[in-house]
């Protein structure tokens, strides 16, 4: 294991550590109530239950006996209790050829960037708008988004006494609300994952956060993790995340900008139909010798991917993958050849990842069951980096990049006299806004009658698009709260019980949103607070002939043997 | 304590838990019962209560951590949801309900947080504060067997058969804790206005109130907007014509007709005696909400032995009752003549010589007004359109002035007549809208939604007022459903909820 292990591990010194002592009050009286109330036999005596845990999170005996544990495991000594944690720290070393090994990224922590010195006696702590725990069923801390996990022992023996609480009632619980704060759970046997959260966001957008955060754990460690927790219950599986912070963190940055969170949907690099022909068939050449899936990707964004004969990619695998990809730095400098487990496609088993980085923002993952094919997809990944360059697809998707795709201001108007092509328009895209919007461009923001923004999914091709964002929508936290907006919108047409609506109409002091759900497609849009009804509704129908029109440009259409 | 794990399950079939505790109390281990203050099923073991107030006492301290200017306020389990009140600083009502689709057990929070929020505030208009009782007594004795009759009595109107009905999604366009206005013509209200003064006078020095109800509709008060809640409440629970004459139940498109048995259930189920005092324990409590117990006197006004009566003439004593704003001690003095309830409100310490004063007073109430509550009464039955007068063609509706606590919807009768669908889409855009709401002021806020049904589902809110209308046969366009809000929020609404 990496040299993180050691410093996760409990030592004297943290015992002392008067922060773990100083616990507070509220927390020891939650405890209090719930285990002097009713708590029962069903929790192992030796668990850090909250009866009584809470003043002495890491010093028993059993806690040190884990450590001595997983610093046996980090060496790779035998031990049947922690064998398949081994198994899949070793995978994940062997399988490492050519570049840098994937632990190498893992080992690279940013201290300071989780908050490490806060703990749940922290007013900061407190008050941070989005926590998000990971705990074992023993109630263990596997990690939290803030502070420093082992200082959050007791915390986290808390969330794990309410979850069994209510399951010793015969129930599961969801959800708890206070005013402007949800907590969430999510049990994953032997896994909890909580979110705290003041973000307003709906409870089904939290849940599916939720879920994500689960996929990436599984991503990197596969749900055979699970059996670790079988033979021993205390199992301490913090080490095995080791270096995983920013993979994590910018999963939980991605929550508040990346459509594809709630959507559920992948979304496409625009490129001209003919290039991403071309990067189709060679990837579709490459599947043929037995890759299971082969993607081009542009930053979060599809270049094009084919899947092995019924083989198929769950638009959450690509999300995680991507972040995974993304957000490990050492990747982006040499070939990788590393172990990815795909929690959609089979949460048991490890596939292997060829990643390789054609410049900043455009790679390569060819994804394979077998371990020895490093040489075969090195040679794979060569074949593709020469039709690429041949026919000058990096160089378009770089074009694209920089030329941003669908915007507002740019919505024809029918019948249009532009050329049909999105490319084509960005690439003529006026300065002024053109005369024969004028007479219906509330301001001189955003696109016509105050359309801000617009989210378009086709439902065929489980794909969105999005537009890029104008103004007056530039800040970040403008972004984030537009995208709060939808998040909203998206959980009350899609309510379990009553759902799927057909039309909202929904209007606030921040926006005017239109929601249009229909069997082939859902539109999303955004407009101007004061922006007139009936125009918008006439916007949104040009906005979805618009995507329309430009399809073949904006998603990676059928022709492909992808089939969804 | 030590339970065992088969002591704290609580049995998953229960479809209705109900607990008020003092988190003030039983602060030791093994003093932990003494936190109860009251808890329905009354025979579910001490473990399993026990079980429901430590989840939610650690919830409530949990949430703190976070959220300290607001604790807890529901759980949602799986297939539960438990829903939080402080009714009082450190005295917790929580409702435990069953969810099931089966049974339509299908809930909005709030509109449960408002069964919670009646229950307190009568309470505290016949009994007064429960601290108040509890400093009174520290034992918590006599406030276990006031809160326990009371709520029993209260509960035993939602009680069908042997199942309680609390308010679903089927009752979305209602609105508890608000009063129903009567619409009175120019010339009506001139003579109500006119009533009024002359009910003020009847009352002379003693500054009094005066309510006045034309069916199970509000015409006029002097009270504060939260006093008027509450006894307008009372009164259509237990007043009105419509429910003496019905025997003393409350009336509902639920349960036409089984008031008799509803009660009777009950009794079973708890034991309960026909008398005015609690069981078994040594106090003699009030119990106001006891059914059958008002009835119409010879003179008009409406008697009732609820509070006891005199010794040796057997006349009944005058209700006394609390009213919130100013804290004073009232007596209730109703009197009924056809569809118009009068109820006078008489400071207790202006009245020093009690039961004679008060005879007095209905003497000069009978010589000097009635004629025109006659009046009064005439002019309104006139102008009054029925059980339907409130009906809109096309439209179900709840209009709700939050600022005033008045609610106008469509009659129930009407409502039924919405698809399930439709109804269950309204619950969840109310609760959207009640999410907001508490978040923000939610103020100005549009919602309209076209459900799976092709039913259109609207929220206005705006300025403390909220508007929901769901349109069944309505045109498929977003402009047509708008325009029909338009359309309705300028006749009937002021229009307070026009949008240009």
């Amino acid at each position: 294991m990496s040299s993180d292990s050691s410093c996760l591990s409990f030592s004297d010194e943290e015992v002392q550590n008067p922060n773990i002592h100083s616990i507070d009050h509220s927390l020891d009286a939650i405890e209090d109530q719930l285990s002097s109330i009713a708590f029962n036999s069903s929790i192992d005596e030796e668990t850090p239950s909250v009866a009584n845990n809470h003043h002495e999170p890491v010093t028993n005996g059993s806690n040190n006996e884990i450590q001595t544990e997983m610093r046996r495991n980090s060496f790779g000594e035998s031990n049947n209790n922690a064998s398949v944690a081994d198994d899949i720290q070793e995978h994940r070393n062997n399988s490492s050829s050519g570049g840098e090994l994937l632990d190498s990224v893992q080992s690279q922590r940013v201290p300071g960037k989780r908050h490490i010195h806060e703990d749940d006696a922290s007013m900061s702590w407190r008050e941070r708008k989005k926590h998000f725990f990971v705990l074992s069923n023993s109630g263990k801390p596997i990690l939290s988004r803030y502070g420093d996990e082992h200082k959050l022992a007791g915390f986290s023996a808390t969330l794990q006494a309410i979850v069994s609480f209510v399951e010793d009632g015969g129930d599961h619980i969801k959800l708890v609300r206070a005013r402007k704060h949800q907590v969430v759970f999510l049990v994953k046997k032997p896994i909890y994952l909580v979110c705290i959260s003041c973000t307003e966001e709906p409870y089904e957008s939290l849940r599916g956060q939720l879920e994500l955060l689960y996929g990436q754990i599984i991503l990197i460690l596969t749900k055979s993790v699970n059996k670790c927790f079988e033979k021993n219950s205390k199992f301490d599986m913090t080490p095995l995340l080791g270096g995983t912070d920013l993979v994590l963190s910018s999963l939980f940055h991605s929550f508040s900008w990346n459509p594809a969170t709630f959507l559920h949907a992948y979304t496409c690099l625009p490129l001209p139909y003919a290039t991403r022909q071309i990067a189709g068939a060679v990837l579709q050449d490459v599947a043929e010798s037995g890759v299971l899936f082969a993607m081009l990707m542009c930053k979060y964004k599809v270049v094009s991917l084919v899947g092995a004969q019924k083989a198929v990619l769950h638009p959450d695998d690509i999300l995680l993958l991507a972040n995974f990809v993304m957000s490990s730095e050492s990747l982006r400098t040499s070939e990788s050849f590393s172990p990815i487990c795909l929690p959609r496609y089979n949460p048991m088993a490890f596939l292997l990842a060829y990643i390789y980085y054609f410049d900043n923002d455009t790679y390569l993952v060819l994804l394979t069951s077998s371990s020895d094919s490093f040489f075969h997809l090195k040679d794979c990944r060569i074949l593709i980096e020469k039709v690429l360059a041949k026919s000058n697809v990096l160089s378009e998707v770089q074009r694209s990049l920089s030329e941003g795709g669908m915007r507002v201001e740019n919505l024809p108007s029918y019948p249009s006299t532009r050329s049909e092509s999105l490319l084509h328009l960005n690439e003529s895209r006026p300065a002024t806004v053109p005369q024969d919007r004028l007479h219906e461009s509330v301001s001189s923001i955003g696109g016509p009658a105050g359309l801000w923004h617009f989210i378009y999914r086709n439902m065929s091709l489980d794909q969105y698009v999005s537009s890029e964002f104008s103004s007056p929508i530039t800040t970040h936290r403008q972004q984030k709260r537009l995208y709060r907006a939808y998040q909203k919108l998206y959980a009350s047409m899609h309510d379990q019980g009553t759902g799927p609506h057909k039309t909202q109409f929904k209007k606030d002091d921040d926006y005017v949103l239109l929601c249009w759900v229909t069997q082939d497609f859902e539109l999303y849009a955004a407009f101007d607070p004061l922006a007139n009804k009936g125009l918008a509704i006439r916007i949104c129908n040009r906005v979805c002939q618009w995507v329309k029109d430009v399809e073949n440009e904006i998603f990676l259409v059928a022709g492909t043997p992808f089939t969804w | 304590m030590g339970l065992s794990s088969a002591a704290t399950t609580t049995t998953p079939g229960e479809p209705l838990k109900f607990c008020i505790f003092d988190l003030r109390r039983g602060q030791h281990e093994g003093e932990e019962l003494e936190k109860i203050l009251f808890f329905f099923p009354a025979d579910l073991p001490f473990p399993a209560q026990l079980s429901v107030v430590g989840l939610s006492e650690g919830l409530i301290t949990f949430t703190r951590i976070f959220s300290p200017e607001a604790a807890c306020e529901v759980i949602e389990a799986e297939m539960h949801s438990h829903v939080f009140f402080e009714a009082e600083p450190d005295i917790w009502m929580v409702m435990v309900v069953a969810k099931s689709k089966e049974t339509e057990a299908i809930w909005r929070i709030e509109a449960l947080r408002s069964v919670l929020k009646e229950i307190h505030s009568l309470f505290v208009m016949f009994h007064g504060s429960i601290r108040m009782l509890l400093d009174k007594e520290p034992g918590g004795g006599l406030t276990r067997s006031h809160l326990y009759t009371f709520i029993m009595d209260y509960l035993s109107d939602f009680l069908v058969g042997n199942k309680f009905l609390l308010p679903n999604f089927r009752d979305s366009l209602k609105e508890r804790g608000t009063v129903q206005m009567l619409t009175v013509g120019r010339e009506a209200a001139i003579e109500v206005q006119s009533l009024v003064g002359t009910l003020d006078s009847c009352m002379g020095n003693a500054l009094g109130y005066s309510v006045i109800l034309f069916q199970d509709l509000l015409v006029s008060t002097t009270l504060s907007p939260d006093d008027t809640v509450n006894l307008f409440s009372y009164s259509t629970l237990r007043l009105t014509p419509r429910i003496l004459s019905s025997g003393g139940s409350t009336w509902s498109y639920l349960r036409k007709g089984s008031s008799s048995h509803a009660e009777s259930a009950l009794d079973r189920l708890h034991g309960f005696q026909d008398s005015s005092s609690a069981r078994g324990d040594n106090y003699q409590v009030l119990r106001p909400l006891q059914h059958g117990k008002w009835s119409k006197g010879k003179d008009g006004f409406l008697v009732t032995d609820i509070w006891g009566v005199e010794v040796g003439n057997l006349v009944p004593t005058t209700p006394t009752i609390w009213l919130q704003q100013i804290e004073h001690k009232m007596y209730l003095c109703a009197y009924q003549y056809k569809s118009v309830t009068i109820l006078l409100l008489i400071p207790v310490t202006s009245m020093l010589n009690g039961e004679e004063g008060i005879s007095m007073l209905k003497q000069q109430l009978l010589e000097n007004a009635s004629s025109k509550i006659h009046k009064v009464e005439e002019k309104l039955a006139k102008g009054w359109g029925g059980e339907n007068a409130y009906h809109v063609k096309g439209y179900r509706y709840l209009l709700v002035d939050g600022d005033n606590n008045i609610s106008r919807a469509s009659p129930s009768g009407k409502v039924t007549t919405l698809a399930k669908e439709s109804l269950l889409a309204l619950n969840k855009v109310r609760e959207d809208v009640d999410l907001e709401r508490s978040r923000t002021k939610g103020d100005d806020l549009e919602i309209c939604i076209r459900a799976k049904n092709n039913s259109w589902v609207i929220a206005r809110a705006t300025r403390g007022k909220q508007l929901y209308i769901v349109l069944e046969k309505a045109n498929e366009t977003l402009l047509y459903a708008s325009e029909a809000v338009e359309k309705f929020s300028d006749r009937y609404c002021d229009g307070a909820f026009s949008l240009d």
